[in-house]
């Protein structure tokens, strides 16, 4: 567009350098400084002396031979894939229910969606430790009302590895559906009638209707959502941290929470620069994928 | 049956924030009862006293207004001309830049946070509010663009064309047409860089450190106290307080809300 605009037109430039000043600033010198800082021995004394060491790979070598590390991001992958599984699947049946719903629900859902996406993750998370609370939690007072699990009003679900799996899973499940419905429901209206009309004059149940048709038409949306998904709960911190602490132990510390862990609980800043570059740079290669895909879907950068 | 699948949701996902409302809403004896009330029997807002007397209260407020406003300023100020930039014109190395404004919101929040607070040390600006302020533009800058971007992108290039036949220079056409034509783009643009710098935790419990410097978040996640016991009624209604004005802002920009997510906008 604006063809009309000279070549030489310097406007560009300077409407771009206060932001671009301040970005290289915020952003792109502390990722130079963090690869940088993986590469010394700044830690805790560093902090008040400004003397660090520049101890070459050695961050690197003690990470890789670090069985926390691998734990942590064996740990990290596989929930992140439980909570990928568990949004999206969710998230696909809300959209589609969204669609043959009247308008009055269909409001009200849409509504219901976005009040619990609204909620602010530190909020939420200090709800969930309400809702779970052993001794006076609503969640142990219903399953002991279930009479499945016996007595199960002092349940103490942060103290219990398999337990805060499951309430941090629930509650990034919940605060991540809106989003993935909305967006879905969003392509899925846009999915022509005609299409579904002609699959169902052929006999094709409304399951099959939706597997071959409607799903075709969703899938480039579906992939987005997913690999966005991935991304963030990937680097879900504040609902771990809040929750669980990344305990019992380190049970639930995925990469954000060892990280965190390492470089503001125990100082080491240089390993936790190390472990944060090894982070960024497998998620980098997710942040490609997605980047190619906004751009095949027609986003014109 | 489809309505029934419906109502289950809606009572399922609502759940949580209702039990938030219920319980700020208990007088204190009702909030720990070994039988839970499921709706204030004597409704009452002492909880909502009890959070706002808090004595950090007022201090970590002000703390919270001050390094929102000023994030969601710089952002929009800054923002709205590299969008224009990136938008109106074609120039070599846009196409870089933009993939670079994307990628650095997928960032894993340590990434940024361990270099900056070893730059703020040794800068000695920990603990002061422009540390935040350069910590949230850092985060916001990016999106905001991107977001504001979208919104001049829709702009007919007619709409310049005919701008520039009065006479109009470059300049002229951006502040007096584009801009005006863009507001609805800053607003939905300064309520995202709204939402993300008040919700920010991370950020500020790493480095405020000093209970009169904690901004919302930091105060709110503060009730929880493991040796004496959290006060769950107040902590609920301080809750109810902090969570208001971002359901609010959400449900006005309803219409925006999945083209900012996708920018890295607001994170589920």
């Amino acid at each position: 567009m604006t063809a009309r605009l000279d070549r030489r037109d310097l406007a560009p430039l300077w409407l771009l350098s206060p932001a671009g000043l301040v970005l290289a600033v915020v952003t792109l010198a502390p990722i130079g400084f963090l690869v940088f800082t993986s590469f010394t021995s700044y830690n805790q004394r560093t902090l008040f002396t400004g003397v660090y060491t520049f101890v070459g790979a050695d961050q690197y070598a003690k990470l890789l031979a670090s069985p926390a590390f691998w734990a942590s991001l064996v740990r990290t992958v596989l929930f992140t894939a439980a909570m990928v599984a568990g949004s999206v699947l969710i998230g696909m049946g809300v959209s589609h229910l969204l669609t043959r719903l009247g308008r009055a629900w269909r409001h009200t859902v849409t509504v219901v969606l976005i009040v619990a996406w609204a909620m602010p993750n530190v909020a939420s998370s200090l709800v969930w430790n309400w809702l779970f609370q052993p001794g006076y939690g609503v969640a142990n007072w219903m399953l002991a009302q279930l009479r499945i699990f016996g007595d199960t009003t002092s349940l103490n679900w942060a103290q219990d590895p398999a337990l805060a799996y499951v309430s941090i899973w629930l509650l990034i499940v919940w605060q991540a559906v809106p989003f993935i419905a909305l967006t879905l429901y969003a392509a899925e209206t846009q999915v022509p009638h005609e299409y579904k009309e002609a699959a169902r004059l052929d006999g094709a149940s409304e399951f099959a209707v939706y597997r071959i048709v409607v799903l075709n038409f969703l899938r480039p949306t579906l992939l987005l959502v997913t690999i966005l998904s991935v991304i963030w709960d990937y680097n879900v911190f504040n609902q771990i941290w809040l929750i669980s602490r990344g305990g019992p132990g380190d049970a639930t510390s995925t990469l954000g929470v060892y990280t965190y862990k390492t470089a503001f609980v125990g100082f080491q800043i240089g390993h936790g620069a190390a472990i944060s570059v090894v982070t960024t740079v497998l998620l980098l290669a997710l942040t490609a994928v997605y980047i190619r895909n906004l751009l095949r879907a027609g986003e014109d950068l | 049956m489809k309505n029934a699948v419906a109502a289950v949701f809606c009572l399922v996902w609502l759940f949580p924030v209702y039990w938030m409302v219920n319980t700020a809403l208990k007088p204190r004896p009702e909030v720990m009862t070994p039988t839970p009330h499921f709706w204030p029997h004597e409704p009452t807002l002492n909880n909502f006293t009890a959070a706002v007397t808090q004595p950090q209260f007022l201090t970590d407020l002000r703390n919270s207004v001050v390094v929102v406003a000023a994030t969601v300023l710089a952002s929009i100020v800054l923002g709205i001309f590299a969008a224009a930039a990136l938008s109106r014109f074609r120039f070599r190395g846009r196409r870089a830049i933009m993939v670079v404004i994307l990628a650095v919101q997928m960032l894993p929040a340590t990434a940024m946070l361990i270099p900056l607070f070893t730059m703020f040390n040794s800068l000695d600006l920990l603990g002061t509010y422009l540390a935040l302020i350069l910590a949230y533009v850092a985060t916001v800058l990016p999106f905001s663009i991107w977001v504001m971007r979208g919104f001049f992108v829709a702009i007919p290039a007619e709409v310049e064309e005919a701008a520039q036949i009065d006479g109009a220079g470059t300049w002229r056409i951006l502040v007096s047409v584009l801009f005006p034509l863009v507001a609805p783009g800053v607003i939905a643009t300064g309520i995202f860089a709204f939402i993300a710098a008040w919700n920010d935790y991370l950020i500020a419990y790493t480095f405020m450190q000093d209970e009169s410097r904690y901004t919302l978040p930091v105060w709110l996640a503060s009730f929880t106290n493991p040796h004496t016991g959290t006060d769950f009624g107040a902590q609920m209604a301080a809750s109810v307080l902090f969570s208001v004005p971002v359901i609010v802002f959400f449900l006005l920009i309803q219409r925006n809300l999945v083209a900012g997510m996708s920018a890295g906008a607001v994170k589920g």
